[in-house]
């Protein structure tokens, strides 16, 4: 068994390596699957997940009541003049160490897809598509910390491909700081980008941003960390999320430009605005 | 159709990025395989002052502070390496010799590799703890250099490589980076420093030569340093890597149990033998069990014999053959000492029998080799099963040095070891997600289940009782280990008090139901004699000279049977409990407090309802009648024992109750002489008292008891009215009795002491008959020391049987006697507010006078008879429990004072000696590594008694000696407890 994240002090190198301020390697791809509408794949670290995107289209059957469905539903209602963001996360058995099988009602998926959604919703243009549905199905293939990060990235890559107007990328990571809570250590680094084995260890949390701005979409924080050490926590993270940004958007750009040099689009509907440097 | 790349190709990083996979097992027997990321970096420094380079890319933390560097540049040299050189122990090093890398006279500028760190915690997390201080220590110059990390350094295990010689091979690989890196990048004019390997494989070092690295194993590396010699000693040979080959994981440590029917026929045949296992207190490897087929109790020596048996679990022995047959051992082996660097978490990789548990094991086989003694063997034996566990609950406390650094926040679990109060008990492995929060507290755990495949036994965290040595916590502490019930009384209980409450009075009209057959003593010149601020008065006494010339004495008892009725809930609540308990500073009581300090209680000035027992004695102190009667008394006064002393010794007093307990006492006296002629021992227990502050109730002194005549005064007629009352209750019911019993000690109890006094002193100890064993020890004395006699009644003590109580129909009437009293029958009765036994034989004797009718309880023999094996238990816990409050509350007096006293040598081992200081009645082992900074030599000569030491500290200790010693407190490192420890001073 390696060391522990108690070693950082002795070297400032995290369990895998890393600096307090580096992002894990990034990879994305957009387009995955042509027959949806959008989809995108991506790897933060071992993290891999995958996002198919369907609709904006009519919305199905109504399953059961508002939010007692198992998808976590943002936005308005289907009957409404907004569309309705429909989040379901399937995590495989494969994904961490133990295989383990989640049912349809695990507690901490049904939340993650209850933020998903409604950070989406916030963020997609939802009232240019009255009375209809937009469903985003995410897959998670492995786990290795900050996972609700990787989803957000993932959901925001495959809305853009499936071309649904939205303010600007939401784009998420973690935070977390170098000693535990309980050890109230006040010259604590603060860290990006937490990997399962801090994750386990460490306080953490995941901040969304839109765009280059410092405009917090989301947060998430489920341990208990000294207030003190949350400043930093999040400065961190905020500046990881614009990071992030700069790999997706790198992503997307390298699409475009692939899908005009394969021809998938006419020059020039649309791309006229589109930054090809 | 898009396809999913292989996304590390693609990544220009991918060359920076390496995976490490590894496959571990869990405890469930699942295998997991783990596969994390390395990110690979050229910025991690070599931290020495030499390099020019790496202070350019040294890495800053979020504030932006740098990390000084570390190694010195103009390092030490040695003979073999004039120019300076840096240290690269490889784990193996660091494993065998710690406390080598720990001196204070070498061993600096220290490059401990992360690949040495990973591996050294995964097999000892203390070890592992004790060297990242080390690294935290400014002068010692020990840096981690993360060479897994560091590009240059990284090294992928190759195909058919085992995982141990790739990180040989990465050591070595980190060991010639160092040396190509600073060659390249020190200053101008400066010497390069050797880099030096320190291995103690012999495989690793011949490829280190292979290689061109420098290398040493550890021996050859000391001998070159100044004072070399005298740390050749704490350097283990040169091993070959196979030896120090890891356990597979899932191999069974211990054998397997035999199945029950198996057992039950052994035993039916005599073949295997069934009993109650014990640990010695001294030695955690050494249990003994008494079975009826051995006069001698057969002892159970090592880990694998014990085979996983917990104190207190009846088990099934097999015999060993006699070839194996031991003497019990003189060493002490304590637990703490032995397994402290054990890893909770990495159980697989251990030992079984750790190399320190056989060194100490193999001392003893060479010790009792070299006997020529033959007799003195043991017959020796295995545990082959366990027929029911004795497990409880344990209170303990989380060894600190078992924890990991990362004890964190609440998600991953850590395995840690807790360390039960209890000494005979093993530690227990406990997996908790709150260690960070456990830690420093007392906690209550059980054991869950002890498998063949795991070295301790696993465990449960179940509550915590607190900080450690907050008051609260250990008192509850102490209750729970004993087993003490101490929550408050429920309603059910409270309900059958009477409804008056403290209104109740004797019913003024005669002809009310409740003095139907009560005789009215209240003119009687009635008084009560106790301890001071005793509240619960259970007796009090009479006496009148009748006309004849003889006189009346009267013990009066609480009655208690009146309120108590058999079978409703506050009688059932009382039998569970059994007793009460005094602690210093508490008392946790049998009865509701109604009852027990004001109902019940024999209060002066008041009436009370009592059960008296009336005799009429000769001035010779010869009983001429007596009879039994419940009553209605006053008491004229609540006499301290200091009070009453003071007036009988005041001869200006004359007024009639002090004549009258002139009187008792004249003939107490009497009484006494009868017993002891008779062969009553007068044996003797180190008492002390423990003084509090009034107000706060911390202790501020302790204070040895002292002895007054009233005490015994008190005790003769108690004992007089309970040995009467036993032949009353025996009479009425042959079968059914609840009596008490003290059975004689087996003769071979004794032969130890016996030994040591015939040797020491010359002195010889008798034991046919407890008259002789009486008289032996008057003649124990020693004209120079008057302690020795109490020193010898002490030990003798420790010899005895525990008194039980049983029901007269489960032992023949021989069987009846109590041997410490020299009586024929013997029963408590003069105690019902406090004792359930007491309470019974109220109820018993009630009915023998026909006061009242028999209740089905006292009469059913299965019932009684599991009454009795409750009240045994419950009682010697209390006393137990009693003790250890007192010794905790000893242990506070003592905070932070350094006292010396006199002491007396009462045990004596090859590597330590017991000490008894009577001022403050504690006992505590001093060990031969305590005597001095480094451990002196001893000779101990086992048929002597002797310890001689030589070397660091000159020393000649033998049994019996008095000894000077400091007494302080203090708290243990690792543990975090605090105890007494007594350092010796001198010897006289
Ligand atoms: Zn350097």
């Amino acid at each position: 068994m390696p060391l522990d994240t108690s070693t950082y002090g002795l070297a400032l190198l995290r369990v895998d390596g890393r600096r307090w301020n580096e992002l894990r390697r990034i990879h994305a791809q957009i387009r995955t699957q042509a027959a949806a509408d959008g989809s995108s794949y991506l790897e933060m670290g071992h993290t891999k997940v995958m996002c198919v995107v369907t609709g904006p289209s009519e919305p199905g059957p109504r399953r059961g009541a508002a939010g007692g469905a198992a998808g976590g539903g943002g936005g308005a209602g289907g009957q409404s003049k907004d569309a309705e963001v429909v989040v379901n996360i399937v995590i495989a058995g494969f994904s961490s160490v133990d295989r383990k099988r989640r049912g349809r009602g695990d507690k901490r998926t049904l939340e993650m897809q209850s933020t998903l959604a409604n950070t989406l919703a916030a963020t997609l243009h939802t009232h240019l598509f009255p009375h209809s549905q937009i469903n985003i199905s995410l897959h998670v293939l492995s786990q290795d910390g900050s996972l609700l990060a990787a989803l957000i990235n993932a959901a925001t890559l495959a809305c853009v491909d499936a071309g649904i107007p939205m303010t600007d990328y939401v784009t998420a990571c973690t935070a977390g700081s170098t000693s535990t809570y309980a050890a109230n250590d006040e010259g604590a680094d603060p860290l990006l980008d937490l990997n399962h084995q801090e994750e386990q260890e460490l306080p953490g949390l995941t901040v969304a941003t839109l765009g280059d701005s410092d405009r917090v979409v989301a947060l998430v924080c489920e341990s208990r960390v000294q207030i003190s050490r949350l400043e930093g926590m999040l400065a961190v993270g905020v500046d990881g999320c614009k990071q992030v940004r700069e790999i997706l958007d790198q992503v997307i750009k390298a699409q475009g430009q692939k899908m005009i040099l394969e021809g998938t689009v006419d020059k020039g509907t649309g791309l006229n605005d589109m930054d090809l440097d | 159709m898009a396809s999913l790349k292989r996304s590390v190709e693609s990544d220009p990083l991918a060359a920076n990025i390496s995976n490490k996979i590894y496959v571990r097992s869990t405890k469930s027997g699942k295998v997991q395989k783990i596969v994390r990321e390395v990110y690979l970096r050229q910025d991690i420094p070599c931290s020495s002052k030499l390099c020019q380079r790496c202070f350019t890319t040294a890495p800053r933390d979020a504030s932006g502070k740098l990390i000084p560097f570390v190694l010195s540049d103009s390092p030490a040299g040695t003979k073999v390496f004039p120019q300076g050189h840096y240290l690269v122990p490889d784990t193996n090093a660091f494993l065998t010799a710690m406390d080598l890398f720990e001196q204070e006279s070498a061993f600096y500028d220290v490059i401990v590799l992360q690949i040495v760190l990973e591996e050294l915690r995964n097999r000892s997390l203390p070890l592992y703890n004790r060297l990242l201080s080390l690294t935290k220590s400014e002068d010692k110059r020990f840096y981690v250099f993360f060479n897994e990390f560091r590009l240059e350094t990284h090294v992928p295990r190759l195909d058919g490589e085992t995982v141990n010689d790739r990180n040989d091979r990465a050591v070595r690989k980190a060991v010639e980076w160092y040396g190509e890196h600073l060659a390249r990048s020190k200053g101008k004019g400066k010497d390069v420093p050797a880099i030096v390997m320190l291995s103690n494989d012999r495989d690793n070092l011949k490829k280190a030569k292979q290689e061109g690295v420098n290398a040493c194993s550890l021996a050859d590396y000391v001998k070159t340093l100044k004072d070399g010699e005298k740390l050749l000693d704490m350097i283990p040979e040169t091993q070959d890597s196979d030896q120090i080959k890891e356990k597979r994981p899932g191999d069974n440590l211990y054998p397997e149990y035999f199945s029950m029917s198996k057992m039950m026929t052994g035993v039916k045949n005599n073949l295997l033998h069934q009993g109650i296992f014990n640990v010695s207190p001294y030695n955690y490897l050494e249990g003994s069990i008494r079975v009826p087929a051995f006069p001698k109790a057969l002892l159970i020596l090592g880990r694998e014999n014990i085979n996983r048996a917990v104190d207190g679990d009846l088990v099934v022995v097999e015999v060993l053959p006699k070839d194996q047959w031991k003497e019990p051992s003189t060493q002490v082996i304590e637990e703490d000492a032995i397994t402290k660097n054990e890893n909770p978490d990495a159980e697989e990789s251990d030992d079984f029998v750790s190399e320190k548990e056989r060194k100490a094991l193999q001392e003893e086989v060479k010790r009792t080799q070299s006997k020529t003694t033959e007799g003195h063997a043991q017959p020796t034996a295995k545990v082959v099963g366990v027929i029911k566990r004795n497990w409880r609950q344990y209170v303990g406390h989380i060894d600190q040095s078992s924890v990991s650094q990362s004890a964190n926040q609440g998600k991953k679990q850590d395995s840690v070891f807790v360390i039960p109060m209890d000494k005979k008990i093993p530690k227990i492995r406990l997996r908790t997600r709150q260690v960070s929060e456990l830690l420093g507290k007392r906690i209550l755990v059980t054991i869950d289940a002890w498998d063949r495949s795991s070295r301790h036994p696993s465990g449960h965290f179940v509550r915590s009782l607190g900080e450690l040595e907050t008051k609260a916590a250990e008192t509850e502490a102490l209750l729970l280990e004993y087993d003490v019930q101490y929550r408050p009384f429920p309603k059910t209980v409270l309900d059958c008090l009477p409804k008056e409450g403290h209104d109740w009075k004797v019913p003024q009209n005669l002809e009310d139901p409740g003095w139907k057959d009560r005789q009215d003593l209240r003119d009687l010149l009635i008084c009560s004699i106790d301890p001071i601020g005793c509240q619960d008065i259970d007796d009090a006494l009479h006496s009148r000279p009748l006309p004849n010339g003889n006189f009346e004495v009267g013990v009066h008892i609480a009655d208690v049977s009146h309120f108590v009725r058999p079978g409703n809930a506050m009688d059932a609540e009382a039998s569970i409990r059994g007793t009460t308990v005094y602690l210093v500073d508490k008392r946790i009581d049998m009865l509701p407090m109604l009852l027990g300090t004001d109902l019940c209680s024999l209060k002066p000035y008041v009436e009370r309802y009592a059960f008296s027992v009336i005799w009429e004695m000769t001035p010779s102190a010869d009983i001429v009648g007596s009879r039994f009667t419940k009553s209605v008394i006053k008491s004229r006064e609540a006499f301290s024992y200091e009070q009453a002393q003071l007036r009988v010794d005041d001869s200006s007093q004359q007024d009639e109750l002090t004549t009258n307990i002139r009187i008792l006492l004249d003939l107490s006296k009497k009484l006494k002489q009868k017993r002891l002629d008779a062969g009553a021992l007068s044996l003797s227990s180190p008492e002390v008292k423990v003084q509090m502050e009034s107000e706060t109730s911390d202790p501020i002194d302790v204070k040895t008891k002292v002895h007054l005549d009233t005490m015994s005064l008190v005790e003769e007629f108690m004992l007089l009215a309970n040995t009467s009352v036993a032949r009353r209750i025996h009479e009425a019911f042959p079968q059914t009795a609840i009596l008490r019993r003290h059975g004689a000690p087996p003769k071979t109890n004794f032969d130890d002491l016996a030994n040591q006094l015939k040797v020491k002193r010359g002195l010889d100890l008798s034991v046919e008959s407890s008259r002789a064993l009486a008289d032996s020890l008057d003649r124990c004395v020693d004209e120079k020391e008057p302690f020795f006699n109490t020193l010898v009644r002490i030990m003798a003590t420790r010899c005895m049987m525990s008194a039980e109580y049983f029901c007269s129909g489960t032992q023949s009437y021989p069987e009846f006697r109590h041997y410490g009293l020299a009586s024929e029958i013997y029963t408590h009765f003069t105690s019902p507010i406090r004792r359930y036994a007491d309470l019974m034989a109220h109820r018993q004797l009630a009915a023998a006078i026909e006061y009242e009718a028999v209740h089905p309880s006292t009469r059913s023999r299965g019932k009684l008879e599991a009454v009795c094996k409750n009240i045994n238990v419950r009682h010697r816990n209390a006393q137990l429990a009693g003790r250890a409050s007192i010794a905790y509350y000893v242990g506070q007096a003592l905070r932070g004072k350094a006292t010396e006293e006199d002491g007396f040598v009462m045990k004596i081992f090859s590597n330590g000696f017991v000490v008894l200081v009577p001022k403050f009645g504690i006992e505590s082992l001093i060990r031969l590594r305590d005597l001095a900074e480094t451990e002196p030599q001893a000779e101990f000569d086992a048929e002597n008694y002797v310890l001689t030491t030589g070397g660091s500290r000159e020393l000649r200790v033998e049994l019996f000696q008095k000894v000077r010693v400091r007494v302080t407190d203090q708290k243990d490192e690792t543990t975090g407890k605090r105890g007494v420890k007594m350092e010796l001073v001198r010897t006289y």
